[in-house]
């Protein structure tokens, strides 16, 4: 369909393959089909005797030996696989049946989930903790389920993951995510006006108080994202109890049966809020509330001034 | 009064003449108990071919739903979250998560037998599977059919529905129309033509399929329109409903200009020979992800004072449509949400995509967010208030695609931005919504299931299950089960006692009235 039956191409988008077997050894194409290289989408799932005749179809010759099929999972434990020194395949196969949905076959991002090799969290992790706390615990409010790995998925889905994280650095080209100059399309000046004006920032924020250098901390989409909606900001609330006693505090949980703070001194309270009246007083909600109000340029606009907070 | 809702014919008395005999009848399902469930049964994931998801049981009632308590809880000990929607028949329950099938005594709530099949391919979720005769028939990670015997759980035959290699996969629970049974695939992170596919339930020999596209790599035209959950079934017009998931590439529409039929739709087909009667198409030209596979509720009642054969979908594009389902003309097309994307809506009722907001290099605000303003959890009509209830999801995401993403699978990226989960119940002949009921930010509300007692069975985003007024959406009865209930509850008779059932984490929890004091002491004699 690409690259044509004839392997032609249609230079210079879509290269010739004619020939391929003098440029590239047999490991090389056979990473480039397993891994893709934008625009060709990457085919991990060609394998053992179809990879054979695929490299033969290419380059006129028998290949030397094919690299091994990912592991089952469940023969992971039974069988020895031969793999090539470096490529982790069990957790290749981890990643792909319970990863890939969210986060792409590639870890670069799929059905909502994050590019995983352009996370900070990712890429920042030396030991591994941090990376496999969210793959055991997940993200609240049913983001990201918990997974149940044993200690040996858990290393090789990082091994997975870390490779990943390589190999998208040594090929910037193929990525899809969400560049910092992606988001350069907007005007300072407005975005100032509307600060100030009809998006009703400055009611809360200051771009000398709470905001002042917020660009420094965060770029990019982490920005945009936080800008339109910060979800780790907290609410206050206050419970007034039956004897009219008032207690306030950070809310903690609110559900429609129980009401939860941590009071002043960090001790966590609750409350059925059948027996209690309560008061949320939630700042955040703002941004909620300006979602239907926004258009795309108001955003644009939003994150050229806010990007100028250093 | 709606034609498709059971009645308690000769098949209930033989249910009850058969059930404690130890006779080969037993745990059989044959088409007329598919056609007309008996009360102590739940034989398909809809429970019957309408896809109301309404029961016309009246032991709990608004009275005494109040006393509700745990019968038994059945633990999975794994992780994966229950999806599916359980299946009782003849006393046994049988319910799935990825890979595996249980079947449990009703009574006990203890294991009978466990089916596990270790399978690449995606484990996102599973719904449940399909039963006819003695036989259970389960979908696979990748992409297989496999038809076990309800008695011991040993398989009898394996067959593929469509190819995994190639990026498929299937986590639906087929559907079972007289002698065919229907199964439907998942697999949009590539360029692959969705279909369903129809196997002889005895055999396993594969009747005929449906593609809901072209093959990859017909020019200007989409792939994908999966079809990834079970569609609804008309007996007396023989069509069976099934909506149909997004086009691929998801994010980039450029290689695939025009409505993209039959992607995002859904479609009428001929169960005995495949053939697509009609299609309506709910998301034209879709570019967020919005799968048109939501349950395609089959009501007969009066529109506008005519009476009609319609089917009504809560769409995952924010938008409630009802359709005569003879000829797949539309109703009614009303946002159910707040929806920022169409210009307004066709003069054929569809919603007219603003290709403003289409995915873009610098992104772009949409609402709802990619998961939908509902998802897979099911929605039920309850014919006494003509209310249409669903959980639903109010949402923003941010869409990006640019060139260099390709025309391929995902071809761009998306970000959830905020969503809360809402219980709203809409008037199905305005779209108007009657009452709302708050189900927490963050997460989603649960699948729906309503009574003749004017109850509905639902739950939040905390773990709640919970009892509302169906007519205004009052909380009668709570329990807190430990996980967002990411499931559809069912309810049935069994012994004289109305259950009701849902999936919640890992665990399967039955609830009951509590036995009355005579039953009890019966159960519990005074110790000598």
């Amino acid at each position: 369909m690409c690259h044509g039956a004839q392997r032609q191409g249609n230079p210079p988008q879509v290269p010739s393959l004619v020939g391929v077997g003098k440029r590239m050894t047999d490991d090389q194409i056979t990473d480039m089909i397993h891994k893709g290289k934008a625009p060709m989408p990457p085919f991990p799932d060609i394998k053992d005797d179809e990879l054979k005749a695929l490299l033969k179809f290419l380059t006129g010759k028998e290949p030397a030996a094919a690299p091994a099929a990912p592991a089952n999972p469940e023969a992971a434990d039974d069988t020895e696989q031969a793999e090539p020194a470096g490529t982790p395949q069990p957790g290749r196969a981890i990643f792909q049946q319970n990863c890939s949905f969210c986060h792409g076959r590639d870890a670069m991002g799929g059905e909502t989930g994050p590019d995983l090799t352009r996370s900070k969290l990712v890429t920042e992790d030396k030991t591994g903790d941090k990376i496999l706390a969210v793959v055991r615990e997940g993200r609240p409010g049913n983001k990201m389920p918990a997974f149940n790995f044993s200690s040996q998925q858990q290393q090789d889905l990082l091994a997975f993951i870390r490779a990943r994280v390589a190999e998208v650095a040594a090929h910037p080209g193929g990525r899809r995510g969400v560049e910092v100059s992606d988001l350069q399309t907007g005007n300072a000046d407005a975005g100032k006006a509307y600060f100030n004006g009809a998006g009703g920032c400055a009611k809360c924020h200051s771009p000398t108080g709470d905001l002042a250098g917020i660009a420094n901390h965060y770029d990019g989409l982490a920005l945009e994202e936080r800008m339109l909606y910060p979800w780790n900001a907290k609410s206050a609330v206050t419970v007034t109890l039956p004897s009219g006693e008032k207690i306030s505090g950070t809310l903690a949980y609110l559900d429609e049966f129980t009401v939860a703070l941590r009071d002043s001194i960090g001790t966590y309270r609750s409350w059925p809020t059948s027996r209690v009246r309560y008061k949320v007083d939630a700042p955040v909600n703002a941004h909620v509330d300006q979602f239907p109000k926004y258009t795309d340029d108001d955003i644009h606009n939003l994150m050229a001034y806010i990007q100028t907070l250093r | 009064m709606n034609p498709l809702r059971p009645a308690l014919f000769f098949v209930a008395a033989l249910f009850l003449l058969t059930a404690s005999a130890p006779s080969h009848a037993a745990q059989d399902l044959e088409d007329s108990q598919l056609l007309h469930p008996a009360p102590d049964s739940w034989p398909s994931y809809h429970g019957d071919y309408s896809g109301e998801r309404h029961v016309h049981l009246t032991q709990i009632s608004q009275q005494n739903v109040g006393s509700l308590a745990l019968a038994w809880a059945f633990q999975t000990n794994q992780g994966a979250e229950i999806k599916s929607s359980p299946l009782l028949v003849d006393g046994v329950i049988y319910f799935t998560v990825p890979d595996n099938v249980w079947a449990v005594d009703a009574r006990s709530g203890h294991m009978i037998w466990r089916y596990r099949r270790p399978s690449i391919g995606e484990h996102i979720g599973h719904r449940g599977v399909a039963m006819y005769k003695g036989w259970l028939f389960f979908t696979t990670p990748d992409d297989h059919l496999i038809s076990l015997d309800a008695k011991n759980g040993k398989v009898r035959w394996d067959k593929i529905i469509a190819d995994q290699s190639k990026g498929y996969w299937s986590t639906m629970a087929p559907l079972v129309v007289k002698n065919h049974v229907i199964a439907g695939v998942g697999g949009d992170l590539d360029n692959l033509p969705g279909l369903l596919r129809s196997f002889d339930p005895e055999t396993g020999e594969t009747q005929w399929q449906w593609f809901s596209t072209p093959p990859a790599g017909t020019p200007n035209a989409p792939t994908g329109g999966m079809t990834w959950m079970t569609g609804t079934y008309d007996p007396e017009l023989n069509l069976v409903y099934w909506g149909t998931g997004n086009p691929t590439p998801v994010l980039n529409g450029k290689t695939r200009p025009g409505d993209d039929a039959n992607t995002c739709s859904i479609v009428a087909i001929d169960p005995d020979n495949g053939k697509l009667a009609w299609g309506f198409v709910v998301s034209p030209h879709d570019t967020h992800d919005w799968d048109a596979v939501e349950t395609p509720v089959l009501v007969d009642g009066e529109f506008h004072g005519q009476r009609r054969k319609m089917l009504m979908q809560t769409s995952r594009n924010g938008y409630f449509f009802v359709l005569d389902r003879t000829n797949g003309k539309d109703l009614l097309t009303v946002p159910y949400g707040p929806v920022d994307w169409a210009l307004g809506i066709d003069k054929q009722g569809r919603p007219i995509p603003n290709p403003d907001k289409e995915p873009m290099p610098d992104g772009r605000l949409i609402a709802p967010a990619e998961g939908g303003l509902t998802n897979y959890r099911s929605p039920s009509f309850d014919p006494r208030t003509g209310l249409f209830i669903v959980d639903a999801n109010p949402s923003w995401s941010l869409y990006f695609a640019k060139p260099a993403d390709g025309a391929y699978g995902w071809a761009g990226a998306d970000y959830d931005l905020w969503g809360k989960g809402v219980i709203e119940a809409i008037d199905y002949q305005t779209g108007r919504i009657r009452w709302s009921h708050e189900a927490g930010e963050g997460g989603d509300g649960a699948g729906v299931m309503t009574t003749d007692t004017g109850l509905t069975f639902t739950g939040d985003g905390y773990g709640n299950m919970m009892a509302l007024d169906t007519a205004t959406g009052k909380t009668l009865w709570h329990a807190g089960t430990g996980a967002p209930m990411q499931s559809s509850p069912i309810s049935y008779m069994l012994d004289g006692r109305q259950y009701v059932l849902a999936g919640s984490g890992g665990v399967l929890f039955a609830w009951a009235l509590p036995e009355s004091p005579a039953a009890a002491s019966r159960t519990h004699p005074a110790a000598h």
